[in-house]
Order: C-alpha cells, then structure tokens, then sequence
C-alpha cells in the first residue's frame, strides 16, 4: 500500500489545524479509509484532546524516532473507528527533537500502512513546520478571514512552493467563517480570500458553537450529524478523495431579508 | 436601478473591502520581499530616465505594483508631451 501523506498548516496559530485534523481524520475514516493522524507539535500535544484519546496514550512519536518503542506500539487505535490511529506528540520534549530525515523516514514507513497519513502541524515557520511538511506529498493550508491569518498563510503558501518538487498539491480550508459579517461586507468572503492568495479551495467550515462543545467531549463534529460544521468536514474528506463535492450555500443565521437577497446571488459556501 | 446596485454590490468603503485592499497592497510587497520606501527610489530613477527622452506632462506619471495570480506586475503610465531627441 502506498497511502497519502498530508500536512496541514497555517501559519499563524490558533486558526484551527488541530481542528480540521481531527474533523479530517474521523471524516476520511468515516469513508472507510485508514488513517492515521500525526500530531507534530511537539511539546504543545493537543490532538489526543481533541480526539479524546489523552487517557491512552502510552507512548509518542518521539519515542519511536529514539527507538524506546515500535511504531506499532505508539499508536492509539480511536475507541470508534479501528480504521483510525493517532500518533501522539511528544508533551515533555521540545521541536528539535525530531529532524527532517527522520521525518521522511516516519511517513514514508506510515504510508505504507495506512491509505491517509494526516501530520497536524505546529504555527510558525521554524523547525517544528519544516519538520512537520518533510515528509509530505500534500498541504492544507487552513486560515481564518482576518487580515493576519491570511498574510501568515501566504507566506506557507510561498514556501510551499519553493518545495514544488516534494509537495506537489496544496488547497485551501477557510476556517471561522461568519457568514452574516461576510453578507453584511464587515470581513472578507470566500471569494476575497480566494482572490488574494491565488489557490484552490478545499472547503470552508463556518464559525460553529458546535466546534467547542465536541471538543470538549472529545468526539470531532464531523462525526456526528446536524452540524454545519460537521457536514463542511465531511465534504472536505470527501473532495480529498477525489469527489466532486459542490460547495452547498451557507445562510447566516438570523438574516434579514436584505442579507436574505444578497446572500442569494452571493452565496456563502462549505 | 439603484436600489439593485445597492442590493448586489458590496459598496466601496465597507470593511470587507478596505481589508481586501490592504491585504493586496501588503502581499505584493510581501511576496517580493521589498523593503519599504524602494519602490519610491525605483520611480524617481525611472521617471528621470524617462524624463531624459521626453519631455513629460506634469504630474501624470503613474505607477502601480498588481498582483497576477501569485506574480506581480509594476505598472508604469508616462504620459508624454514630445521627444527631446
Ligand atoms: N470553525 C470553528 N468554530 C468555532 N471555533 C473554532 C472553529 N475552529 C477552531 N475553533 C476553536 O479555535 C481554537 C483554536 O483551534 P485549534 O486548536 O484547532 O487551532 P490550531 O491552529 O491547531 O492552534 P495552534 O496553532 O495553537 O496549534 C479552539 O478553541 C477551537 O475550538
Ligand atoms: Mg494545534
């Protein structure tokens, strides 16, 4: 088997790659498909939280870069799904504990076993995301529509492609979006930020209480049904399979019927 | 007529557009890696340049840096009034 290897990454932090990971990764699984999410940002873990997996997780990927244990060993199978793993990050160690090469080396071994191989990035530019987009074929950049989000993912998207070579796709996930500020011209649309960065869209997933609250309980949205976010999670899995997922409208809540009209021949779309 | 401009078009001056102006203004700078106040020296030398072959008309000249997918462009309009040659 030779599987996918894809990063996800932004940039600026908190904008939502541990997110979209974790709603990725349950969705593809969803599917049918094996996979297996990497959590890269070493010393900040977050992915086993937001999986709910925190409670299982016995050995981390840096171990199995030092050797301490089998890859086997160090994956969490999700309590829902055995066609889903979890390779935790190392929480007591720091960036440079892993390089490159051992990078490439991890995922070209993943690969092999699973169809997906998802690594979770950390923000910045440094080490921790040279090291986490090694051994990737593939990127999601993942941005909010403010200002300094999207500056920061031109600037992954222009590193991106100074590695054309290895990393041969990337697409965009606009995270956060408020649908009534973009019908109402407070913030930047899809189009907007589509038009500024030059890419291909992937999916958007719109600002959603329903985020927080499967987070807290551990289960990804994109696993449970009635969620607009859950749903633009689930088309972006299914986009990465090579569907074509039209981009469904995405009506602000409460509108008025002046947001109703503009909406209308203005969509906003997951 | 109006009523429908007003309803399908975002009108100039919200946010939305005031942040999309900004953002492209910084991403061409951005992606060229052009430290601040250069380009104002590229379009002295080029206007004297230019100047050097044709007599200009005052206070025409225009110069504008645009974004072309992910490339971008220096746009330059010298209006001229006659050659000097
Ligand atoms: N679509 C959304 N709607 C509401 N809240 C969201 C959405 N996406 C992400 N969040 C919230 O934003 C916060 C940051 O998300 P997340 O941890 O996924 O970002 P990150 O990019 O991984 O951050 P870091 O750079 O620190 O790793 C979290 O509290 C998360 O619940
Ligand atoms: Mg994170």
């Amino acid at each position: 088997m030779s599987g996918r290897v894809i990063v996800i990454t932004s940039g600026k932090g908190g904008v939502g790659k541990t997110t979209a990971s974790a709603n990725i990764g349950v969705a593809l699984a969803n599917t049918g498909a094996s996979v297996c999410l990497v959590d890269m940002d070493i010393g900040l873990r977050n992915l086993d939280i937001l999986m709910g997996l925190e409670n299982r997780v016995v050995y981390n990927l840096v171990d199995v870069v030092e050797e301490r244990c089998k890859l086997r060993q160090a994956l969490v199978k999700d309590k829902r799904m055995p066609n889903l793993n979890l390779l935790p990050a190392a929480q007591t160690r720091d960036k440079t504990a892993v390089d490159a090469d051992q990078m490439k080396k991890l995922c070209e071994e993943l690969k092999s076993m699973f169809d997906f191989v998802l690594i979770d990035s950390p923000a910045g530019i440094e080490s921790g995301f040279q090291n986490a987009i090694a051994g990737a074929e593939e990127a999601i950049v993942i941005t909010t529509p403010e200002m300094s989000a999207v500056r920061d993912a031109d600037r992954i998207i222009g590193l991106l492609e100074a590695r054309k070579d290895e990393i041969t796709q990337y697409r965009l996930v606009l995270n956060r979006l408020r649908p009534k500020m973009v019908a109402n011209a407070d913030m930047m649309g899809v189009d907007d930020v589509l038009e500024i960065l030059s890419i291909k869209l992937l999916g958007v997933v719109p600002e959603d209480e329903d985020i927080i609250i499967s987070t807290n309980k551990g289960e990804p949205v994109s696993g449970t049904d009635n969620t607009r976010s859950g749903l633009a999670f689930r088309n972006i899995a299914r986009r990465l399979r090579g569907e074509e997922v039209p981009f469904m409208d995405l009506e602000a809540k409460n509108d008025t019927w002046v947001t109703k009209i503009v909406n209308f021949f203005n969509p906003v779309r997951v | 007529m109006q009523l429908l401009d007003w309803l399908f078009k975002v009108p100039n001056g919200t946010a939305a557009v005031t942040a999309k102006d900004r953002m492209r203004t910084m991403l061409v700078h951005d992606r060229l890696e052009l430290p601040a106040g250069k380009l104002e020296v590229l379009e002295e030398e080029l206007t004297a340049v230019v100047a050097r072959y044709f007599d200009l008309e005052p206070d025409t000249t225009r110069f504008d840096l645009q974004q072309m997918d992910r490339k971008a462009a220096l746009i330059a309009n010298f209006r001229l009034v006659r050659s000097k040659c």
